[in-house]
């Protein structure tokens, strides 16, 4: 399959700093691609790149677009939402969604068809005329994402969509993603909230310091997850947890985030069972969970081993 | 959908989120008020109330058309200390032996200047009647000699009062123009960074066409705004010739000095517009900025050019009428108040509309890095990198 963007080797400098260095990938038609990584690890600034608002100083990005290859992506066939967002705020909604819709080249009505459909569907309608800075925070991002997308794009980029909304409002924003994706539409997805981009990324590429440190197809990077059972114990007042140092099943000990918690990691290929009995008659425990491997854990080791092999280098 | 289209498209949004038919019509109301306060102050100035001088021994005529009255007066200065006590005259006047004239009054005479114009026309007649002279005879001594001058060209009369008027009236709505579009300009500009509204235009539009579109919008509700008050300004110059007799300027009604104005009008807000797009697309915040201060220069040739009002067609107005940055009002004053020639009028617009058209493309290359530029100010130095950098 032909890529719908092909990123060759990019880079960009901002005051002698280094924000994105020799990255290359792909976005296929169709897909949910993830640019993932840590605050100033450079995504903002390769969509930025990617949409034209600045330039590489190195390297090439080619979009294949009904047959033709450009360097940029046309407006009327591409959205942005982008991270550092906000509306007018003393202009009723409606008018906003049109604006932006004739903006990207759609008529007057069209444009306000579409506004009005979108408004509909998200439970705005009866507020339409009300100016944005009427809504809440929610419901102002959803009119973002609507001015965004209102001219049905081929390819969507959105650059932190998830920040600052609640879990409604997230699951919300999920849910408009795998329906843009049902579409059609090709979404390059930026965030740094891992747990929720894996629910709805087709392939992911995380970044840090400006550059790849990983990428593949979400079943690829689970089955780079550590395997090792992980177990949380919440403990009595006063009890402590190196007892637990001592079990021969144990891989590593840490304090937990709460008062009385502890995680414990077991060797591969430990039974869980049996250190549990153990475990139970040495240590008072108030409750017991296990957590499932997540790729949020593969991320943090990534980067903190990225970090610190950069490290080494600079020293 | 192409850069111009967009750029319309900008200047029908930026000029509605700024028009409102209230606030219009509350400029209108404001004018149309002002006019009565100043017409009902004229009237009261010009037809107050008439003041009554009460002579003995004297014969004192007042003045056709004034306020002043003369009544005789009683011979008993009980009976005269009555009429001042009962107000029924303002004043006592009698001739002394020494021949000076005395006035009793109760309160301060603000009537003083038109009784000493009556007293001195009364002298003169007694002076007259002493040495036997007639009305008639004084008039042929005291005639001034003859002189008429004849211009070629009958456009070239001198200037007179209305001219001038209007010409001043002219600058001040040119600077009005130009400081109102700044206003907004920069309450919008600096708004939509603080809005982060920035990212999500730029993504769409090429920033050229997005400056276009506000130099467009705003400059042309500044206009519309100036053209109210204008509509205004005739409705009280209307008034103004029942109410005082003055007469509108007839260089008003040649259209093609109409034409003028208002072409100079828009390339001044199209080359200033640009100027103030492209500063404030660099102001970070304007409420801690010390650049704000910077936005108010363009103040200073504007205000040169009132030195056109008094010698039209003196050396320095005519450099400052060729002079881009002087030009848009310099020259439309000499227009008004003179008759400069075709070619200079042809020459001062097209550097004018070049000054305009190298503002616009600087401005856009300021605003295009200006805009997304968040928590630091460019420097001069930055700005004269963007604006001169090759291959933009």
């Amino acid at each position: 399959m032909l890529p719908l963007v092909r990123v060759d080797r990019i880079a960009k400098t901002f005051a002698g700093r280094r924000a994105v260095d020799d990255l290359s990938f792909q976005v296929l038609p169709g897909e949910v691609f993830s640019l993932l990584g840590p605050n100033g690890a450079g995504k903002s600034t390769t969509v930025r790149m990617l949409i034209g608002v600045i330039r590489p100083d190195e390297g090439e990005i080619a979009v294949s677009l009904d047959g033709k290859v450009s360097g940029v992506l046309p407006a009327a066939r591409s959205a942005y939402l982008p991270e550092d967002r906000g509306l007018y705020r003393e202009i009723p909604v409606l008018r906003t969604l049109v604006y932006f819709g004739r903006l990207r080249g759609l008529e007057k009505d069209e444009a306000t068809r579409r506004a009005l459909a979108w408004l509909e569907r998200v439970d705005l309608l009866d507020r339409k005329d009300e100016r944005v800075d009427a809504l809440s925070k929610g419901n102002q991002q959803r009119v973002q994402l609507i001015a965004a997308i209102i001219h049905r794009p081929l390819l969507a980029i959105l650059d932190e969509p998830f920040a600052g909304l609640d879990p409604l409002s997230q699951e919300f924003f999920l849910d408009l993603v795998r329906e843009l994706r049902r579409d059609g539409t090709t979404i390059v997805l930026c965030a740094h909230q891992m747990d929720l981009v894996e629910r709805v990324a087709d392939r992911v590429l995380l970044m840090n310091r400006g550059r790849e440190i990983l990428s593949g197809s979400v079943p690829e990077l689970h089955a780079t997850i550590d395997a090792r059972p992980h177990i949380r114990f919440n403990l009595d007042e006063g009890a402590s947890g190196s007892a637990f140092t001592d079990d021969p099943d144990v891989d590593s000990v840490s304090a937990g985030e709460g008062a009385g918690e502890v995680s414990v990691r077991l060797r591969p290929g430990s039974a869980v069972s049996g250190f549990l009995a153990r475990a139970v008659g040495r240590v008072p425990v108030r409750s017991i969970s296990t957590e499932p491997p997540r790729l949020h854990d593969v991320f943090v080791r990534a980067v903190r081993e990225d970090d610190a092999r950069r490290g080494d280098f600079a020293s | 959908m192409s850069p111009r289209r967009q750029a319309l498209l900008v200047a029908g949004w930026e000029f509605r989120r700024y028009f409102k038919w209230k606030d219009q019509v509350a400029g209108l109301v404001i004018f149309a008020v002002l006019g009565l306060i100043g017409y009902g102050a004229s009237r009261l100035a010009t037809g107050g109330r008439v003041v009554t001088v009460a002579a003995t021994g004297i014969e004192l005529v007042a003045a056709e058309g004034g306020r002043m009255r003369v009544v005789p007066a009683p011979a008993d200065s009980a009976g005269q200390e009555a009429l001042l006590d009962t107000g029924d005259v303002d004043g006592i006047l009698h001739r002394r032996a020494d021949g000076a004239f005395e006035l009793k009054v109760r309160k301060d005479p603000r009537f003083l200047p038109e009784l000493r114009a009556a007293l001195a026309d009364l002298e003169r007649r007694e002076r007259m009647s002493a040495a036997g002279i007639s009305e008639t005879q004084l008039a042929v001594i005291l005639a001034p000699p003859r002189l008429e001058v004849r211009f070629g060209d009958p456009a070239r009369q001198r200037a007179g009062r209305a001219e001038r008027l209007v010409a001043a009236v002219f600058l001040f709505l040119v600077i009005l123009a130009v400081f109102t579009s700044m206003a907004y300009l920069l309450t919008g500009i600096t708004g939509e960074k603080q809005l982060r509204v920035t990212e999500s235009i730029t993504a769409i539009i090429p920033p050229q066409a997005w400056i276009d579109g506000k130099i467009l919008g705003i400059g042309a509700y500044a206009m519309t705004t100036i053209l109210n008050m204008m509509v205004g300004g005739v409705l009280l110059a209307v008034l103004g010739t029942y109410a005082w007799g003055f007469v509108i300027p007839d260089v008003f009604v040649r259209p093609a000095v109409l034409l003028l104005l208002v072409a100079y009008s828009l390339l001044a807000l199209a080359m200033w517009n640009a100027a103030f797009a492209a500063f404030a697309s660099t102001i970070d915040d304007p409420n801690t900025s010390t650049r704000t201060s910077v936005m108010f220069l363009p103040m200073l040739p504007l205000v040169m050019t009132f030195g056109v009002l008094r010698d039209p067609d003196g050396l320095a107005s005519r450099v400052m009428s060729l002079v881009p940055l002087t030009s848009p009002s310099a020259m439309p004053m000499r227009v008004i108040l003179s008759n400069p020639g075709a070619a200079e009028i042809a020459a001062s617009l097209a550097l004018l509309a070049a000054m305009a058209w190298l503002f616009r493309r600087l401005a856009g290359r300021v605003f295009e890095v200006g805009m997304l530029m968040y928590g630091k100010e460019p420097t001069l130095r930055e700005m004269w990198r963007w604006m001169t950098a090759p291959g933009r």
